[in-house]
Parts: C-alpha cells; sequence; structure tokens
C-alpha cells in the first residue's frame, strides 16, 4: 500500500468502504459486459457498459457508499455538479478508463476468504453439522455481509491499475486491475426534453412480467404504453412456443406515476431487456421513459442502507421500425462493430 | 370464432398443473379433448406402454365452462399441445405474502381456444394475477384425433384398492437403480408382495462375454392385506409393471388423499391404476411385463414340486448353476440337467449377492418374504428363459393393441395382440452371444463343443 502513494502528488483516487456489497450488487446489475468504462468524478464512480451500441447500463458508486472518498482530479477547476443522476450533460471534469469487469465484481468478493476458511474448521471440528450447501455462506457470514474488513479504492494516475485492497482479519488482498485506455463511447441519445411517456411502478412487477414472458423465448419484445386500457402491455413475439403479452391494466394500483403523451409502442430485442433483470431484482422502483426517437430509459432506485438510494440507468435502442424483416436485421449488424470494441 | 373457453380458480389452475406435470414424465405432448360435459387430457408415452388420462369434470371443476363446438365436430374438439409450455402457463407464481397488495398469486385463468375459418388456431391462456396484472400466452395447437387405450373391465378380475398415501410411503422403500416392479399375492399368509429388481446387465469380461446384474438387488415389501380396502387376485399370480412409471403415477397420486386402484388380467395384458378427486378422474393404462404361455406351463409342474418338498440340502450348487443361468444369458439351451460344475468353469466371479434366476419369479410357497430370493429352488424351476423375457421387455409395445380409431371393438384387438405376440415368441438373437453358439440351435448340436459334459 506504501507503493501506491509514493508517485509525484497524490492519487486521483482514494477511497474506503467498510462495506463492498452493495458496491457488488450494482455492478452485478450490470454485468453484460467484459469491460466497462469507469468514470472518476468528486461525487463518485460512474461504471458504464455499454452492449452493441444498442444498450447501455450505468451504475454509480455514490460517495455515500464509501466511509472517505477523496478525488484530486487533473483539471484546475472542477465544477459543482449536483448528484442527481438524471443529467449527465451537465458533469464536471472527470477521469475515464476502462477495466475488466468480471475481475472487479471477482475482487469484491473476495472478502470473506477468511470466513471460508473458518466455516471449514468448524465443520471439522463439528461433525453432525449438515454438510449439505455447506459451500453456501450463511445469512450472518462475513460474506454475506460485506463488512468484516475494509476496503480501499485507489486510482494513482492515467496509465497505473486501479487498485483494490481488501483489509480482513489481518489478511490483506492487493489487486491491481489493468486499466484501459477508454474508447469514449457516446452515451446513447436519450432526449429528455422530448419524453412519450414516464412510468414509475415496482421493479418487482416489471421483473414478474419478464419471467412470465420469458418461457416461450421470444425474440422480440414489444412495450405499448397507452392512455387507454392497457396503460402499459408488454407483449413477446417470434418465440417457437407461441406468444405472450402482460398487460398492467389495473393502472391506479399497478403504476405509482402515469403520464403518457400519445400511444408509443417500440419494439427491443428481448434478450438485451433480459439483460436488465438483474437490477430489476435488487432495485425497488424502476422509472420507464420512452422519448420521441423510441429510446427507452428504465431507472432504477435500488435502497442501500445506510446512504441514501443508488440508481442504475439502462438505455436500450429499439428495432427500426420498418415494414421489413431486413431492415431490423441491418441494425444489428451495424452494431457488430461496437461488439467488438467491447 | 371460439370453439371452447373455460374458467379456473387458482386451485383448478394448481390441479391442473400437477397434471400436466404428471404426464411430462410420460411425453411431450397431450392431447385435449373437450366435450359439453368434460374435458379430457390424455397421453401415450413414446413406446405405447403407458397411457395417461385425466377427465375433467365440467360442473365440479371448472368455475365456468362453455363449449361450442366446430361445424365439423359438433360434439367434440380435440387438440395437441406441448406439455412443457401450458406447464410454465400454470405454474404457481411465488406469494410475496409480506405485503398485501403485492399479491402475486394467481386470482383465476380463462382459458379459450379460437379456431375457425380464417383465424389463427391459438390457444389463449389468460392469467389474472391478484395485483392486478394480467397475462396472456396464446399457443399454438395442432388438430390431432387423440389416441385412447382400450381397457376391458371384464377381462381384469383381478384387482386391489389401497389408499394412494399408503402406497407412497411403500414406495420409498424401493432401492435406487431398479426398472420393475413385481405385484404378487400369498393368499396364504395374506400379503401381497411388491417386489422390485432389475434385469440390467453389465458386461464385465470382454472375452467370454460375461455379464453380471448391475443391481443385484431384489427388495420385497409385503403388506397385508388387511391394508387393502378390496383385494381380488388371483393367487400367486406375478404382474410386473415399470417401477419408473408407477413412481411418477405415484407422485401425483399422493397428493389425492382417495384410494388408487388397480385392475389387471394377467401378463401380457394391460393394468390400469385409476383414483379420482374432487371431479377430477385419474386413469393410467399400463402395458405389464409380458410371460410366455409355455413358460408359465413349464413352470407349473416343478411349482407343485417345490411346495410340496423343498429341498434346503440343494441349495448352494443348484443356486450357482441358477445365478449362471440369470448372468450369462448366452446360453439359450433349455438344459434342466446341466451339472452345476460345468456352470462354475464359465463363471469365474462370483456375485456379491444372491440373484434369482428369472424375472419372472417361479411362485413357490418355499420363497421367503424377505430381501433376497431362498436358496431352495431346484433345477427345473430356473430355465433358462431369459432370452425371451428380454425380448418381450422391449417390445411391450407391440402387445400393447391400442386402438386409434376409438370404436369399441375389443374381440378384433384380442385378435391382433395375439397374433403379435406369437410373433414375438420367436426367439431373437440374444445381446450375450456365446461364440459360435446360435441362440437357436438345439441342446444336441451344442453339446458337441464340449460345453457340457454329460
Amino acid at each position: 500500500m506504501e507503493g501506491l502513494g509514493a508517485g509525484p502528488g497524490p492519487p486521483i483516487l482514494r477511497a474506503v468502504a467498510s462495506s463492498t456489497r452493495p458496491l457488488y450488487q450494482l455492478l452485478k446489475a450490470i454485468h453484460f459486459t467484459n469491460k466497462i468504462h469507469v468514470e472518476i468524478t468528486e461525487n463518485g464512480l460512474r461504471f458504464a457498459a455499454d452492449h452493441a451500441r444498442v444498450m447501455q447500463g450505468v451504475a454509480h458508486w455514490n460517495k455515500g457508499l464509501f466511509t472517505s472518498y477523496t478525488t484530486n482530479l487533473p483539471s484546475p477547476a472542477p465544477r459543482e455538479g449536483d448528484e442527481d443522476d438524471d443529467d449527465e450533460e451537465d458533469e464536471p471534469p472527470s477521469v475515464t478508463f476502462q477495466v475488466s469487469l468480471p475481475a472487479v465484481l471477482e475482487t469484491l468478493q473476495i472478502f470473506g476468504a477468511a470466513d471460508a476458511a473458518a466455516r471449514q474448521a468448524r465443520a471439522d471440528v463439528d461433525p453432525y453439522r449438515s454438510n449439505l450447501r455447506n459451500y453456501r455462506a450463511d445469512a450472518f457470514s462475513n460474506q454475506t455481509l460485506g463488512m468484516s474488513g475494509t476496503c480501499a479504492i485507489s486510482y494513482a494516475r492515467e496509465g497505473e491499475p486501479f487498485s483494490i485492497v481488501l483489509d480482513e482479519a489481518g489478511v490483506t488482498t492487493t489487486c491491481n486491475l489493468t486499466t484501459y485506455i477508454p474508447e469514449a463511447p457516446d452515451d446513447i441519445p436519450f432526449d429528455i426534453q422530448d419524453i412519450s411517456f414516464k412510468i414509475i411502478t415496482s421493479a418487482r412487477w416489471l421483473l414478474d412480467a419478464l419471467t412470465e414472458l420469458a418461457p416461450t423465448s421470444p425474440e422480440k419484445l414489444t412495450i405499448a404504453a397507452s392512455k387507454r386500457e392497457p396503460f402499459l402491455r408488454l407483449s413477446s413475439s417470434g418465440g417457437p412456443l407461441g406468444s405472450s403479452s402482460v398487460d398492467f391494466a389495473k393502472g391506479r394500483d399497478l403504476l405509482e406515476t402515469f403520464s403518457v403523451g400519445g400511444r408509443w409502442v417500440q419494439t427491443f430485442k428481448f434478450d438485451i431487456i433480459k439483460s436488465a433483470c438483474e437490477a430489476m431484482r435488487i432495485a425497488s422502483k424502476v422509472s420507464l421513459r420512452g422519448d420521441g426517437q423510441g429510446v427507452l430509459s428504465m431507472q432504477f432506485m435500488v435502497e442501500v442502507e445506510g446512504s441514501g438510494p443508488s440508481f442504475l440507468d439502462f438505455r436500450f435502442v429499439p428495432y427500426a421500425v420498418c415494414d421489413d424483416d431486413e431492415d431490423e436485421d441491418e441494425e444489428d449488424e451495424e452494431a457488430e462493430p461496437g461488439r467488438l470494441e467491447m | 370464432m371460439v370453439v371452447l373457453n373455460f374458467t379456473l380458480s387458482e386451485e383448478g389452475v394448481a390441479v391442473l398443473h400437477d397434471a400436466l406435470a404428471c404426464m411430462f414424465k410420460f411425453s411431450d405432448d397431450v392431447c385435449l379433448e373437450a366435450r359439453k360435459d368434460k374435458l379430457t387430457l390424455s397421453t401415450l408415452n413414446l413406446s405405447k406402454s403407458a397411457y395417461i388420462c385425466f377427465s375433467f369434470a365440467v360442473n365440479r371443476f371448472f368455475a365456468r365452462y362453455n363449449f361450442e363446438g366446430t361445424p365439423q365436430h359438433r360434439d367434440r374438439f380435440f387438440c395437441q399441445l406441448y406439455i412443457r409450455s401450458l406447464l410454465t402457463i400454470f405454474r404457481a407464481r411465488p406469494t410475496s405474502g409480506d405485503q398485501r397488495d403485492r399479491d402475486t398469486s394467481i386470482e383465476r385463468c380463462d382459458v379459450a381456444i379460437d379456431d375457425g375459418v380464417g383465424r389463427k388456431s391459438r390457444l389463449v391462456a389468460r392469467v389474472s394475477f391478484r395485483n392486478g396484472i394480467t397475462a396472456s400466452h396464446s399457443l399454438p395447437y395442432e388438430v390431432k384425433t387423440p389416441v385412447h387405450a382400450k381397457f376391458n373391465g371384464d377381462e381384469a378380475r383381478n384387482h386391489w384398492a389401497i389408499s394412494s398415501r399408503t402406497l407412497r410411503q411403500l414406495m420409498d422403500h424401493f432401492s435406487p437403480g431398479i426398472e420393475l416392479l413385481d405385484i404378487n399375492t400369498d393368499d396364504e399368509n395374506r400379503i401381497v408382495n411388491f417386489t422390485c429388481f432389475t434385469e440390467k446387465v453389465q458386461k464385465r469380461g470382454v472375452v467370454n462375454n460375461e455379464a453380471v446384474l448391475k443391481k443385484p438387488l431384489h427388495t420385497n415389501i409385503a403388506v397385508e392385506m388387511d391394508e387393502f380396502d378390496d383385494v381380488e387376485v388371483e393367487n400367486k399370480l406375478h404382474i410386473i409393471i415399470s417401477v419408473k412409471d408407477f413412481r411418477a403415477i405415484l407422485q401425483h397420486a399422493q397428493m389425492t388423499s382417495g384410494a388408487l386402484t388397480a385392475n389387471y388380467s394377467h401378463p401380457g395384458r394391460p393394468l390400469k391404476l385409476s383414483y379420482s378427486a374432487d371431479g377430477v378422474l385419474c386413469e393410467f393404462i399400463l402395458m405389464t411385463v409380458g410371460e410366455k404361455t409355455a413358460l408359465v406351463q413349464k413352470h407349473k409342474n416343478p411349482q407343485k414340486n417345490a411346495a410340496k418338498a423343498p429341498a434346503p440340502q440343494l441349495d448352494s450348487t443348484s443356486h450357482r448353476a441358477s445365478s449362471v443361468a440369470s448372468e450369462n444369458r448366452s446360453n439359450p439351451t433349455p438344459s434342466t440337467s446341466r451339472p452345476p460344475q460345468n456352470a462354475i468353469q464359465t463363471r469365474p466371479r462370483q456375485p456379491a449377492f444372491e440373484i434369482r434366476p428369472s424375472p419372472m419369479p417361479p411362485p413357490t410357497t418355499a420363497r421367503s418374504s424377505g430381501l433376497f430370493v431362498d436358496q431352495t429352488e431346484e433345477d427345473e424351476q430356473w430355465e433358462p428363459v431369459n432370452p425371451d423375457e428380454e425380448e418381450e421387455e422391449d417390445d411391450e409395445s407391440g402387445r400393447l393393441g391400442w386402438n386409434n380409431t376409438n370404436e369399441p371393438n375389443p374381440s378384433s384387438i384380442r385378435i391382433g395382440s395375439y397374433l403379435s405376440r406369437q410373433a414375438e415368441a420367436q426367439p431373437e438373437p440374444p445381446e450375450h452371444l456365446v461364440s459360435g453358439i446360435d441362440p437357436t440351435q438345439r441342446l444336441e448340436e451344442v453339446r458337441r463343443f464340449g460345453l457340457f459334459s454329460d
């Protein structure tokens, strides 16, 4: 750890967290790519994952998740940005790099290694303990609580590794993750001025709806929002076992906020929407918005104990509205080069 | 045009799911047949050895039921559907019991079948959840005449009935890896035996094609007749069915508290298991493993002898020989006078357990009701009939004689089934051949190879 601060000047980022669990949970929700863009700002870390330029997932590690958070951003006068996740356009200068997401997730799970050893020892002395599912962490294990030690995150300067140091029960694990030059992909454009509909509902409902549609292994998911019944309808098509649809017809009970300008119907690839399932699982509320171009934005509110809510942002590009299927395929093909970037 | 529509309550959905889950263990698709007064789900397994039929009484099972019929078929409508997709629709949704308004359990389910000229033929299931979300699934189906198995109730004189739960508990004692279940009665001791075993052989030696039983374990569960509600079975009649099918049925039957009834005639003829609960009649027709008529005759005399004079002093040698017979199926010679020492030569390994000679156990009174077969069997009893039986097991389907026309004409079926049985009786080459000996060769011809010392 001494080596980290040895360079000229303080490191760009130094943050210490006492629990890795929320950090892990938030990142897990955007685990659909290999490399993610990390952006360090005054208010926290922003992780952006991109899938073939048709899906984007953004997770934030809010400053509040850390017990200490200090940045030393290179730009001379970083303006005071507000914490609201909605306006990403108005961000202060920041440091960006890419890092391997599976590696970060793996690292954050290292917590509890000592715990596993302790459990093993306990199993050895107690022969009557069931060895059934012994590999699973129980509810009170340190791995589940993620709070036995400290997790220090640092990034010295450009080109240096992203370093995660875990200290647990006298065992220190240092993980230096290689950083990559950012590819600076633009965010999927979402026009906040031209929102066609906005629905806030329980994330659980959305997950249930997708679970309901998934068994027919559909290819496409159509989301329709309308002023009259059914207010919100998700329907699947293209599956070999038939088609399904889910209606949120009793709008008053189900939809917390509901404002629809006109009928909005867009079709998405089912699998990319399904990638957001992990987010639906951990989130309490979801805000669905669609803009005039058909881009769908899903914002998930995740309640994290001890700090305020964290947000996960997803954006999806719909299939081009054409009569022929070829055009839709074309869109997929265009997206292919983007996949290579990952 | 809506041909059929009905509404199920939450419990109805669960019952339907259970029925489909049971059928899914036999087959991938199910035939739905709707009439004015009942809805029938039936399926036949791939080898056509098991037929499952669930009949739902319209007035008792459904919250609402309306059958319109099509111009072609006024009286009934039928179609075939994938069980897998139906299972996902009718599955129970997890209830989050903590918040009352967040209840995701099913409130009701409306099913409609839409058919007609110029319309997409679809089964539309609309599931309404308590929280206000509705999901509708539309499934394509195939219009296909259902196949129904015929069962002649007059012929099946043997029957017993027992609580399905009791029977399910007995199943816990079945050892793993077994395939066949032999149900037989013993009038003297007033017991019904459930014997389970397997005939699966494992090849040991490469050179001499030596084969041993994979699971040389027989489990015999003796149940007192008092446990049964009604037993009327021919004494010592052995009826053999597949354990896998039996398990699948009991898995479903235990959910109903009623009695399970079995009806059957004799080996090689179908056996019917049935039970009913709350307007649902569940019927299973299973093919039983047959035995050759000639074989039965052959067995008759020695059985009587054995019953009268069990000879315990004969045990070791004769039993060894019998082990060989069952292990080494390559030996097709119906030799009853084969000296045991030769048998020992051909089989260097002694199995850990004593193996009952043939899958059709000779019903001797000398047989103990213990776990293993007693050793008092005489040589005549274990005639190596295995090649034939093996073949019979494989070919069960041939004898089933399902009637596709759904016309009650049992006599013609019977003839057909007998004919096919005769065809089967011709021995096929068994799996494990002793090099150079054709299984159909006569004993005299074989003798000169010096395999047997006279």
